[in-house]
């Protein structure tokens, strides 16, 4: 996916005035923050669940390469193809390889976010070959020829009359006003597509060493019908989703869908180990799994290393409150939110997501819902560090604060300027005692709102006159 | 295969640089041979209760049956009373039950597009969640539970077991080794990616209906 | 009990009330307060900004300026959140002085925290009345998990009713220099906080941290609103609002 996070400025901007999307916007954050609660305290030990989670996932990360490799060995035995893939490019060509090898006309597809990262669907319709998403969400974007803005609901920015009028147009049908009945257009539009298509890819939520599966996590069944009506099935996964064992899975399992969309459970989990069986009735013919590390090793050597624990549960975006107000589009590129901010800048390069570390308030509001308990903040710090060594920091913000800082290290002065300043300050509030433009650096504070005014001494120097009063 | 190998190496180079601290006690070996269970949640109810409140809450319809026999009036009761067809689809181990007394017709193969009813069995059940496990195989076709637009799953009361670690520890005892897939599944599928608004029917069935049989 | 006081910058520039006020629970709770005249920042915005070798040289500068106390009280959930949660880290590659931060940070309190579970205070001289909603702010809650301290503070006042206002954990978008730097979200985020309040239709918004103070009154304060008062915790508790300190 093309990477646009260079304009989160402007695009952010351009979000907050979106009327529509601060409608849907509204929705969604209390679709997702209420019930995810609601789960949350229906386990009386959610904080010793998650620490055990975090731990494993480290473990898992701390020998990714003795557990991918048990992984694949489980893998093959159960006939399943493996492949991996260093690059975006490498991946795809993978894809159209095996599709053009078992002459595959028709692609249906349950959401990846791997996929999205790679540019998938438009590389493999670029070789003549039709795709198909099938999440209700994708299935959405992709006939709106726009990108996700959520990473489990994706097309969570469309009110239902945006979508009322892509359906009528799309498929050619009287407009429909209601979600029920545009969810069952879809399901009676993608049914013939399921039954006939060649080649099923997906994602994989997780994939465990201990048996060589990979697991899909879906509400629709839409994963399932992708993993077992097609006669070829391709999953696309990357090397971090590894876990050790079935019971780290159930784990897992614990959290991801109370976290994810608050659910006990999600509707469908599917574990997929190898092909059809010799006598099963119904199954693909061929298993593919494509791994992928693009950036994964990277950050897995970094201090950042703590974001490879993320389980795509989306609960830092829904819980973020610049996410909550500007979406998914504005962060630019696969992965919104906190999580985003992190991954967007760790797998692309610092230089080309200045904006995302930094459009946070660090309220840490993301790291305490996390599942996993990736320090968000402190990653997005981390980030920020990295960008003041390699000197990517706007110069007024750089001036300002040495600026501050000289004042602050220097004792003396900085009491003789914070002297002045609470007395000219008091000035400048007048009778109203609030001031509303200020200059430089500070017209972005009253572009906004007032700064209350200081009252004309510091405290400093009322306490040590008064201490001097009382002394003598 | 030069990516697998450089994958791996990087891997191992990063990990050496990273120079983190397993907090694991048990090695990498032990975890596979001998899968510990993470701390579990207070599992203080009953499971055959737990079970059924779940399924309630996922939106699954409950039945219970003494015996086996009992199976086809038992579904002409829930097939009336949904005004759903009579013809069904089914797994074979259901098909020698007196189907064609209740005015059923019956067949024991995988399920095709246009098959509205499928019935199942079920491997195991997980009462905290409310989900029925099943695997898929020659005698359990995974199309029965996922085309058609009702699936009835009967699941035996013995074989509701308490969590997901339970499922596998089941499993790693009876099965020589995984089928190809193992689904969970819990209650009709469903969406809200339209405005929240929760939808049920998406692509699978519309429908859960699940039937308790004491053996 | 010597107790030093780190008043915090925009305390003592902004609202010295809030440093009265302060030492004057302190002075009530039988306490030696102690004010390090050179105290100046903790180093939060360099910290923030990514500005590493800065936020070391003030962290020390604070860590020599309190060597010799038994506690450092802070009305501010940020400051202390510094000092208590991000010091050690910070000062993680000079041995020497990650040793005297983690003895610091186990002597640093929070005003509300310490008042609670240090002095045990539970009663108070103030003229204070009203309505009230309380704005747990995001640093003071998920650093240092300050929730129920000023609210069993609080609950001591007998003309003081505390209703509680819809997404009172929510972050009200202040996060420094985030509020310049993205002003326009920082301001929508704000305008959801003053919603929240306005809708609890209380006299004053009570709070512990200075950032979103500033940031909540000031977003009152542009809507029009003049009416809703935005006070520190220590100034409720002691009567000590505005300008009578001067």
């Amino acid at each position: 996916m093309e990477l646009t996070s260079h304009q989160f400025k402007s695009v952010s901007s351009a979000k907050l005035k979106d009327v529509k999307l601060q409608k849907a916007l509204y929705k969604a954050k209390d679709g997702f923050v209420v019930p995810r609660a609601k789960v949350v305290a229906d386990l009386d030990n959610f904080e010793e669940i998650r620490q055990a989670a975090a731990d494993v996932r480290d473990h898992g990360l701390a020998h990714l390469d003795v557990y991918l490799e048990e992984w694949e060995k489980q893998a093959q035995a159960a006939g399943t193809i493996v492949h991996w893939a260093e690059s975006y490019e490498e991946l795809n060509a993978l894809v159209v390889k095996i599709a053009q090898d078992n002459q595959v006309k028709k692609i249906i597809k349950s959401k990846s976010m791997v996929g999205e990262e790679t540019g998938l669907n438009q590389y493999v319709e670029g070789h003549g070959i039709e795709v198909k998403e099938t999440d209700l969400g994708e299935y959405i974007i992709q006939q709106a020829g726009e990108h996700p803005s959520h990473i489990i609901a994706p097309a969570t920015h469309k009110s239902k009359d945006d979508v009322a009028d892509l359906f009528a147009e799309k498929h050619q049908r009287p407009r429909l006003d209601d979600a029920e009945k545009l969810t069952h257009e879809a399901r009676e539009i993608l049914r013939p597509h399921f039954l006939d298509a060649d080649m099923g890819i997906t994602g994989a939520n997780f994939m465990i060493a201990e048996t060589g599966s990979t697991v899909i996590v879906t509400n629709e069944g839409n994963g399932r019908m992708t993993t077992t009506m097609p006669r070829v099935h391709v999953a696309i996964s990357s090397i971090e989703k590894c876990i050790p064992t079935l019971d780290d899975f159930a784990l897992m399992m614990r959290l991801l869908p109370r976290s994810a969309t608050g659910q006990v459970i999600s509707n469908y989990v599917s574990m997929t180990t190898g092909p059809k069986r010799a006598k099963d009735n119904d199954g693909p013919v061929e298993f593919h799994v494509i791994i992928l590390d693009v950036g994964r090793t990277r950050v897995l050597g970094s201090d950042l290393r703590e974001a490879l624990r993320c389980i795509r549960c989306g609960a830092c975006m829904n819980h973020c409150p610049v996410y909550q107000n500007v979406g998914g589009h504005a962060y630019g590129w696969v992965y919104p939110g906190p999580i985003g901010s992190v991954l967007t800048p760790a797998y692309n390069g610092i230089e080309n997501a200045i904006d995302l570390p930094n459009a946070a308030t660090l309220c840490n509001q993301c790291g305490v819902v996390c599942p996993v308990k990736i320090p968000l903040p402190d990653l997005m710090r981390k980030l920020r560090e990295k960008q003041y060594e390699r000197n990517l920091k706007s110069s007024a913000e750089k001036w300002s604060l040495r600026l501050w800082a000289y004042l602050a290290l220097r004792p003396k002065l900085y009491s003789i300027v914070t002297r002045i300043m609470a007395r000219v300050g008091k000035l400048l509030g007048g009778d109203s005692r609030r001031i509303n433009h200020m200059l430089f650096g500070g017209k972005d504070w009253t572009r906004h709102r007032d700064l209350p005014a200081p009252r004309g001494r510091t405290f400093r120097d009322i306490y040590l006159n008064r201490n001097k009063t009382t002394n003598r | 295969m030069p990516a697998r190998e450089n994958i791996l190496a990087r891997i191992r180079a990063a990990n050496k640089v990273a120079n983190v601290t397993d907090v694991m006690d048990s090695s990498v070996a032990d975890r596979l041979a001998s899968p510990p269970i993470s701390p579990l949640p207070k599992l203080d109810w009953d499971p055959e209760g737990q079970f059924k409140r779940r399924c309630h809450e996922s939106a699954s319809t409950l039945d219970e049956i003494a015996q086996i026999d009992e199976l086809p009036l038992a579904l002409t009761r829930y097939l009336s009373k949904n005004t759903l067809p009579t013809k069904l689809v089914c797994w074979p181990e259901f098909i020698d039950l007196p189907w064609s007394a209740e005015g059923i017709q019956i067949e024991s193969r995988g399920a095709i597009g246009d098959d509205k009813v499928g019935l199942t069995g079920s491997y195991c059940a997980v009462a905290e969640t409310g989900t029925l496990v099943l695997l898929s195989g020659q005698e359990s076709h995974a199309t029965t539970s996922l085309l058609p637009e009702t699936h009835i799953a009967v699941i035996r009361r013995s074989r509701i077991v308490k969590t997901m670690e339970d499922a596998w520890q089941l499993i790693r005892g009876e099965v020589v080794s995984l089928p190809r897939q193992v689904s969970f599944i819990s209650g009709p599928s469903r969406t809200a990616d339209i405005e929240m608004t929760l939808v049920y029917g998406a692509h699978g069935p519309f429908r859960v209906h699940v039937i308790i049989l004491d053996q | 009990m010597r107790v030093g006081l780190f008043v915090t910058c925009v305390a003592d520039l902004m609202r010295p009330s809030i440093g009265l006020a302060a030492v004057k629970l302190l002075e009530r709770a039988d306490c030696e307060v102690v004010f390090p005249e050179n105290q100046t920042c903790c180093g939060q915005p360099a910290y923030n900004a990514g500005d590493r070798l800065t936020a070391q040289q003030l962290a020390r500068k604070v860590i020599s300026e309190f060597a010799d106390v038994d506690y450092i009280v802070i009305p501010s959930g940020s400051c202390a959140g510094m000092i208590k949660t991000h010091y050690e880290e910070l000062l993680s590659d000079l041995p020497e002085y990650r040793v005297k931060a983690q003895w610091l940070a186990a002597r640093t309190y929070e005003l509300t925290d310490f008042l609670v579970n240090v002095v045990d205070m539970d009663s108070f001289d103030t003229t204070f009345q009203g309505t009230i909603a309380y704005h747990d702010s995001c640093a003071g809650l998920r650093e240092l998990n300050i929730k129920e301290q000023p609210r069993k503070l609080l609950s001591h006042l007998a003309h003081v009713d505390l209703k509680e206002m819809a997404g009172a954990e929510q972050c009200c978008g202040f996060g420094g220099t985030f509020s310049v730097k993205y002003g326009d979200i920082s301001s929508r985020i704000v305008d959801l906080k003053c919603d929240d309040l306005e809708a609890t239709e209380v006299d004053a918004l009570v709070l512990g941290d200075l950032g979103c103070m500033l940031n909540i009154e000031g977003k009152l304060r542009r809507r029009g609103n003049h009416k809703t008062k935005v006070l520190h915790i220590a100034e409720v508790l002691t009567g000590l609002v505005g300008e009578e300190t001067e």
